[in-house]
């Protein structure tokens, strides 16, 4: 039997990506990320409130995500503690405004960072890529610039902003701020339009069908026929089971679906496994990625399966045309950031400045002992932070990320999401793109 | 005037890629591009350049390192090889190294899990002496992350030949003489001593209560803003001194104080600033106690 072992880059971080081959197919697949950092253990013995501050370091394209899930996480302490904190309609809508901000960022940035270039190596190995050459390139960083500004007018900076404390808010915009950060989003929008859909956003927003989207010249449409004419239509193809466990203005509470049957989901089936990592074997392991199970079975987290959850028309489309290839992964991401501008500028729009931004709780940060679960929709996908505190001081801290939901490593009787999405296929070109279609967060994954 | 571009090699070593994000912040994008040419980034360029580099004796111009670093292969490796071979194969070769962030100026967060053997470059918090013990040619650019502008004015300052001044943590005089309290939109509070009664208001100074850092940390944050429009104190939050050697301190949102009293800003003795603020928090000034935008008058 072959084995292969590539560096996968360009992603972030950096991963390992071992591939057992059978007459020439791959018959099995091993992710491995190294470069542990240890934030879990460096929070532990500290007052809670320092997760706030040290949990963005996480990651530093989903900084935001991380201080909402930790914030979320504390004030579930207080609920677990007697004391059920009311958040205002406003601080919930900033939180939300920053982590679109973010997400509509990652999504752009993927797209035309790495998708696009990506699909360019396949054809050509020899590709030295975008940045920094081309138009299209630069028009992407401006959009990218302006959607993370138009977050920072209540986060204070991006990335690695404090803006959230247990109670609401810590910003309190003013009118004006709210205006100049809807005059950000409309270049955004404007981006979008001309380069990423080739269309109106509200047009695109009203389709259902995969070949409205396939006949108007755009950035996304040659993509979308990039990837059929490489395969990667039918490749790429995982157990098509989603889980969405974060809340969302598309759906209600938590869900899971398996292809298009959506049922409810609860967090307390969510468990880590440490199979195969150096926690549980420092000789035997091969990786610091622990795998996040739901019920012991693996499922695809991230955009995609937020949308599948929805019952997202347009996704629903190309989900049932090209089931959960390669493509849709990619296409739901797009598809994602068409709503997110969108609900951000009715959020925008909407704010209602004339509320708190923060109500403090009653009881003393330095008396609360108990514990809590943050848990939200990151860029990509399920984001959970886990704290246990004893008079104010972190005792423990546990963070599972979506890149741990989709690249867990499993064993052949049960291999994870993108295992399966690898398994039968016949190059290593291929194996690059189609774990790149999960957009890999190696630095998350090694916190 | 130079013509040629400058050649870059961005490293990573332990880290939240934090700083290369705020790098593609930098808002004058093209005039970057102009001057300088990506030899290798980790999310841009395939690995098989960067080996061939590696295996070359070409010198380059600059080597920016990001994330703390470590002379042990168990904590940090990359492309499968040991990082400490990487790292002094290219250390040899570049003319100028940049260490972007606190944790390769320092060893910033990241360091705490292991104080001994992950460090920033040229320091391992205060003390001298991290990665190396010595070298000539480190410019720190401290910051969690760093600013985009920090780093590319740095860069262009350089590659225009210009004789950067240095702090001695080797941090930019132009950038690291300020200090984040200035240009602060709560100055007049901390002048007249009037706290921040709660979060999520505009009014009150967050450094008698709230931990705000800002009057001891070095960095023109409140000077050129992030994103181009705010940043953590006009967001209401406390600085975490995040540019500093000892970040992040604990207790980030708590201000340490002795026998009752805040630590002193940066420079100004505990006489001139005790004796100035008791005289200050005797006075009670009326404007400052309200709201700043009075709806009802």
């Amino acid at each position: 039997m072959k084995i292969t072992k590539e560096i996968i880059e360009r992603i972030e971080g950096e991963a390992t990506l071992e591939l057992e081959w059978e007459k020439e197919k791959v018959s099995f697949a091993r992710i491995k990320f190294f470069n542990y950092r240890g934030i879990e253990e460096i929070l532990q013995k500290r007052p809670l409130l320092d997760a706030l501050a040290l949990t963005p370091r996480v990651c530093g394209i989903c900084s935001h995500s991380h201080a909402i899930a930790s914030v979320q996480a504390i004030e579930a302490c207080y609920a677990h503690a007697g004391e059920f904190l009311h958040v205002s309609q406003k601080a919930n809508d900033i939180r939300e405004i920053a982590l679109n901000a973010e997400k509509i960022h990652n999504h752009i940035k993927w797209y035309f960072f790495t998708i696009l270039p990506e699909l360019k190596r396949v054809s050509d190995p020899t590709y030295q890529g975008n940045a920094f050459k081309e138009k299209q390139w630069f028009h992407a960083q401006n959009a990218i610039m302006e959607s993370l500004k138009m977050g920072a007018h209540f986060t204070g900076q991006w990335p690695h902003g404090s803006f959230v404390m247990a109670g609401g808010v810590t910003c309190d915009p003013l009118k004006s701020d709210v205006l100049s950060a809807l005059g950000c989003l409309d270049v955004v929008i404007a981006f979008c339009e001309e380069h990423f859909y080739g269309m109106k956003v509200e047009e695109f927003l009203s389709f259902d069908s995969a070949l409205q989207v396939m006949s108007a010249p755009s950035a996304l449409s040659h993509g979308i026929d990039e990837m059929i004419h490489h395969g990667f239509d039918r490749l790429g193809r995982s157990f098509d089971r989603f889980l969405a466990l974060g809340k969302s203005y598309m759906y209600e509470g938590s869900l899971k679906a398996s292809k298009t049957a959506v049922l409810s989901a609860d967090i307390k089936y969510a468990h880590e496994s440490l199979e195969h990592t150096f926690f549980e074997n420092r000789h035997k392991g091969y990786t610091y990625s622990k795998s996040a199970l739901y019920k012991k079975s693996y499922y695809e987290v991230g955009p995609l399966a937020r949308l599948m959850v929805a019952k997202e028309p347009l996704m629903r489309d190309f989900h049932r045309r090209f089931k959960d290839a390669a493509l849709t992964r990619v296409v739901a991401r797009a598809v994602e950031c068409a709503h997110l501008v969108w609900r951000t500028k009715k959020l925008l729009q909407e704010l209602n400045l004339a509320e708190p931004s923060f109500i403090p709780p009653k009881k003393d940060i330095h008396s609360l002992s108990g514990e809590g679960i943050g848990v939200i929709e990151a860029p990509r996908g399920s984001l959970i932070h886990h704290v246990v505190a004893h008079q104010g001081i972190i005792q423990s801290y546990d963070i599972i990320t979506p890149t741990v939901w989709n690249l867990g490593n499993g064993d052949r009787q049960n291999p994870s999401t993108a295992q399966e999405a690898l398994i039968g296929l016949n190059s290593f070109t291929k194996a690059d793109f189609i774990l790149k279609s999960f957009d890999v967060c190696s630095v998350c994954t090694t916190q | 005037m130079k013509t040629e571009k400058s050649t870059i090699i961005w490293l990573q070593g332990l880290t939240c890629n934090g700083n290369s994000h705020s790098f593609f912040n930098y808002p004058q994008m093209p005039s970057f591009a102009a001057s300088f040419e990506i030899l290798y980034h980790p999310l841009l360029c395939g690995h098989e350049n960067f080996l061939s580099f590696l295996n070359s004796d070409s010198s380059f111009d600059f080597l920016i390192l990001e994330g703390a670093l470590s002379h042990d292969e168990r904590i940090l490796e990359r492309f499968g090889l040991p990082f400490y071979e990487i790292l002094d194969n290219l250390a040899s070769r570049a003319k100028h190294i940049i260490c972007a962030g606190s944790c390769a100026s320092f060893g910033g967060v990241f360091r705490l899990r292991d104080p001994l053997k992950i460090t920033g470059a040229l320091f391992s918090g205060k003390e001298k002496g991290g990665y190396w013990l010595e070298k000539d040619n480190v410019v720190n650019i401290s910051g969690c992350p760093i600013h985009p502008k920090w780093l590319v004015e740095t860069l262009l300052a350089l590659h225009l030949g210009e004789k950067v001044l240095l702090d001695p943590f080797l941090r930019p005089k132009e950038v690291f003489s300020y200090l984040v309290h200035h240009g602060c939109l709560r100055n007049e509070y901390f002048e007249w001593k009037v706290d921040s009664h709660q979060l999520g208001e505009r009014e009150g100074c967050l450094f008698y209560e709230h931990g705000c850092l800002g009057p001891m940390s070095h960095a023109n944050c409140n000077k050129i803003l992030w994103n181009g429009v705010s940043s953590k104190t006009r967001a209401g939050s406390p600085c975490l001194g995040c540019t500093e050697f000892d970040f992040p301190r604990v207790a980030l949102y708590e201000t340490q104080k002795n026998m009752s009293l805040p630590q002193t800003p940066f420079g100004i003795s505990k006489r001139a600033y005790y004796s100035l603020a008791g005289v200050a928090k005797s006075f009670k000034i009326e404007r400052l106690e309200k709201k700043l935008i009075d709806e009802n008058n």
